[in-house]
């Protein structure tokens, strides 16, 4: 039996019908209207629809077709005027939109079908059809663009004896080289430049003038006026200026989307962060039998196992076991907490030591971690406004060029009619905003190239503008200006004992932990392995390579959450971990240094039963760089300020050692964010630099938002800058190239403005020679790109 | 100038059959990734794929 007969047999023949319903059509006909119900039937079973009580339904919905912000705008205002749709919000760096509405006067059928009547396509948001989406996308403009490139270079070939020679081309020679052009021509205006034709009738339909409409326009109309001087009047033309138009902006998109695409095979999925998977006891007084289930499944009252090292599924409480929790995700605490029965333990943080049982309070929309990205949905809403801007001025540009050609039409039309046609196309072609609209993307795209190879990626391309107005940075600590990982500051040896044995046994205690502690230790002990080699090797010719003070055997070891470890070494009891409780092993008074340690360092301490042996500072280290960054900072005008969720005297200590003066700590997310706002308020332009789940919000409401390649998956979600190197200078390094960015495009603008200024007089007046617009248009256009093209020396 | 007749639709065609071949290498994936291959040569793993 044939795997279509077996699909049939099972009933499943609307298989095919949804496949060809949502595979590659590029047009949604009225006649696959009922696709619509299918994929949101098939959206239900797959669980994708998410129900927030009473008859609120909410999904994500993955949007084919968005271009800028006011392609966001226009999505967000037309849902939310449907009957029925509650609340919709889409993301324009991811293409995601969450849509919510009312079960009872609406359907998810009819959210997609009111995106696609405004001419895009949604579909249910799964990550697999994301990535296919993305493939196609990039295929397609590549295509697009090669085409382009090679059509260009040989039409500039035809061209170029119109320029050149001075006694003009005789006119059989001149009619094959245009036809030749015509011929290579049109595939360009036809399939390359397809997809600015489709933007610009969209924006046509919709009564709005975008950045797509002049595009549209002057490749339509000087591409009409060249073929039309080809086939009938002889007139001039202009197909190496539409080959290279097209050309230039198809390599600017190109740019842009291959940025967005390595920016976005980080940003995923936010989902990723809390686990989809939990193990729920069948039976609560039971133990030792669990199931495996969907974290979405999981009721309030349910008991889960969580296991060492595991994330937690849900927000609950601790009914049974004892261990630390690691919640730096999500508030930004660095070290981990003790978490016993009764204690509130939340979704997305990590369990370090031990196994707990742990009855659900609050599952999916509920948990904190949900809460968290609804504020960062809410902040990142306040801010794309800023890129409508840019397409209202090219709307403007566009319907003063339209009444110029219009009233140089009629004018004409009294002067002498038979010169209406050519003068006004002229107007047309010569004021083709091509520099006009290259000028913005291709020196995006020089500065995003140049910042790529410094591991520099923009995720938004409106980020390089907010960058360089950046009049104040809000660092976050954890992770950002810290490396967010314990290290192992200081040894204070008591009793004439040895450092490195002492490490040594503090690492075997350890070796069978998870606790961050445990892992300073063994970077401690791999490093000691590196350095002392040599002095090892010199001492005695023919010893042994490893120190024999490195070679500890321990037996016996105890865990004891929240305290510390036990473990019997050469035949005595040792104990590592809080010093009241290693003391009570011997019953020692503590020894002076306990008292000296500063005030962001944790200190551990070693002894046996004999008494003390050693304390242990751990900090978490600042990275290399911070200071000399917080001073470049300061050299370029901008304000410093400091915001983290860590403990007050911990902040102070890292805000004091890098010196940044304006510091706050214990900041939940909410404080850091309305610190971010009451900047903004003072007018400054504010950009945040952080790392974790809990900055996101305020990564989302600054005006522009730095974040790592290492950092959370939800803080790059947010983020409209990620330096992958983990390099601390990249914020400095890309500020700077976003005054010069922004410089260019300024100089690209002026000199767009002024050739316009010029040459729509000379046109309307039908002064302009062929030749004279052609070449002004190619150069106003090289200039521009040449000029853009300084940034990515 | 007579070659002129032969040259200048001989490059438009040729145009055209390189974009094809492009557009060929296009679909069928050999720029989907254009860093991956550089790595890969480095790696020890001969499995195919």
């Amino acid at each position: 039996m044939g795997v279509a007969q077996a699909i049939r047999a099972a009933g499943l023949d609307r298989f095919y019908r949804r496949r060809e319903a949502t595979d590659g059509i590029t047009r949604v006909e009225p006649a696959a209207a009922d696709s619509f119900a299918i994929s949101a039937d098939s959206a239900e079973a797959a669980g994708l629809i998410l129900h927030v009580g009473g008859d609120l339904r909410e999904t994500s919905l993955l949007i084919e077709g968005i271009h800028c912000g006011a392609c966001v705008w226009l999505i967000e205002t037309y849902l939310a005027r449907r009957p029925g749709v509650v609340q919709a919000t889409v993301n324009l760096a991811t293409h995601r939109a969450r849509v919510r509405w009312d079960a009872r006067r609406a359907t998810l059928a009819d959210v997609l079908r009111a995106i696609a009547s405004i001419g895009y396509r949604a579909h249910p948001y799964d990550s697999l059809r994301r990535e296919m989406q993305m493939r196609r996308e990039w295929r397609a403009l590549l295509a697009r663009t090669a085409l382009a490139l090679l059509a260009m270079m040989q039409v500039m070939m035809f061209a170029l004896p119109g320029y050149t020679s001075t006694d003009g081309v005789d006119p059989e020679h001149r009619a094959l080289l245009d036809w030749a052009s015509l011929a290579l021509t049109m595939p360009v205006v036809f399939y390359c430049a397809a997809p600015f034709f489709a933007g610009a009738w969209r924006d046509l339909r919709l009564g709005k003038l975008g950045m797509d409409v002049p595009v549209a326009l002057g490749v339509g109309g000087a591409f009409v006026a060249s073929a039309w001087s080809t086939l009938e009047s002889g007139g001039p033309v202009y197909y190496d200026s539409v080959t290279m138009f097209v050309a230039l902006l198809s390599v600017a998109r190109l740019f842009e989307l291959h940025a967005r695409r390595r920016a976005g095979a980080a940003i995923e999925a936010i989902a990723r962060d809390v686990p989809e998977v939990a193990e729920r006891l069948i039976d609560p007084a039971d133990t030792s039998k669990t199931e495996r289930v969907a974290a979405r499944q999981l009721c309030p009252g349910d008991r889960i196992r969580v296991a060492a090292g595991a994330p937690i599924a849900a927000d609950g409480t601790v009914v049974d076991g004892r261990s630390s929790v690691e919640e730096a995700m999500l508030t930004g605490e660095s070290w981990p907490r003790a978490r016993m029965a009764g204690d509130r333990v939340l979704a997305g943080s990590l369990n370090r030591e031990s196994p707990l049982i742990v009855r659900v309070d609050a599952v999916g929309e509920g948990t904190a971690a949900a809460g968290l990205a609804r504020m960062i949905e809410r902040a990142a809403n306040a801010r794309p406004r800023i890129a409508l801007l840019a397409d209202r001025v090219a709307g403007n540009f566009v319907a003063a060029l339209l009444a110029i050609a219009a009233a140089t039409a009629i004018v004409w039309s009294c002067v002498d009619p038979s010169r209406v046609l050519t003068v006004t196309l002229a107007v047309l072609v010569v004021s083709c905003p091509c520099a006009l609209s290259l000028a913005t993307p291709a020196t995006l795209a020089a500065a995003a190239g140049a910042a790529a190879r410094r591991r520099i990626f923009t995720v938004r391309s409106n980020a390089w503008e907010s960058l360089a107005r950046v009049t104040h940075v809000v660092f976050d600590k954890t992770g950002t200006l810290t490396k967010g990982q314990l290290s192992l500051a200081s040894v204070d040896l008591l009793a004439g004992h040895d450092r490195s044995r002492c490490v040594a046994i503090a690492a075997a205690l350890e070796s069978g932990s998870m606790h961050p502690i445990a892992d300073a230790l063994q970077r401690e002990m791999a490093e000691a392995r590196q350095r002392p080699m040599a002095e090892t090797l010199h001492e005695q010719s023919g010893a042994p390579i490893v120190p024999k003070s490195a070679i500890v055997l321990c037996d016996g070891i105890v865990a004891v959450p929240g305290s510390g470890v036990e473990a019997t070494v050469d035949g005595r009891v040792h104990r590592f971990g809080r010093p009241e409780w290693v003391g009570a092993l011997h019953r020692e008074a503590m020894p002076a240094p306990a008292r000296a340690m500063s005030a962001d360092a944790i200190s551990v301490a070693l002894a046996d039963d004999d008494g003390w042996i050693a304390w242990f500072a751990f900090s978490d280290a600042v990275r290399p760089g911070a200071a000399e960054l917080v001073a470049q900072l300061r050299g370029m005008h901008i304000g410093v300020s400091l915001s983290s969720g860590d403990r007050a005297e911990t902040v102070a200590h890292v805000a004091q050692t890098i010196g940044i003066t304006d510091f706050r700590g214990d900041a939940q997310p909410s404080a850091k964010l309305e610190h971010v706002a009451s900047l903004q308020r003072q007018g400054a332009v504010v950009a945040m630099v952080g790392d974790g789940i809990n900055d996101a919000p305020s990564l989302a409401g600054a005006d522009v938002s730095l974040s790592f390649g290492t950092a959370s998956t939800l803080a790059q979600w947010t983020a409209d800058v990620v330096l992958v190197n983990d390099d601390l200078r990249g914020v400095a390094q890309s500020i700077a190239g976003a005054r010069r960015t922004l410089r260019v495009i300024r100089q690209n603008l002026a000199w767009a403005f002024a050739y316009n200024l010029v040459a729509i007089p000379l046109a309307a007046s039908g002064q302009l020679t062929p030749l004279a617009a052609a070449l002004g248009m190619s150069l106003s256009s090289l200039f521009v790109v040449a000029n853009a093209l300084r940034l990515a020396r | 100038m007579e070659v002129l007749y032969l040259l200048i639709p001989l490059s438009v065609t040729l145009v055209f059959l390189i974009g094809a071949a492009f557009w060929w290498s296009v679909r069928s994936g050999q720029f989907d990734d254009l860093e991956g291959p550089a790595h890969r040569i480095l790696s020890d793993d001969d499995s195919p794929g």
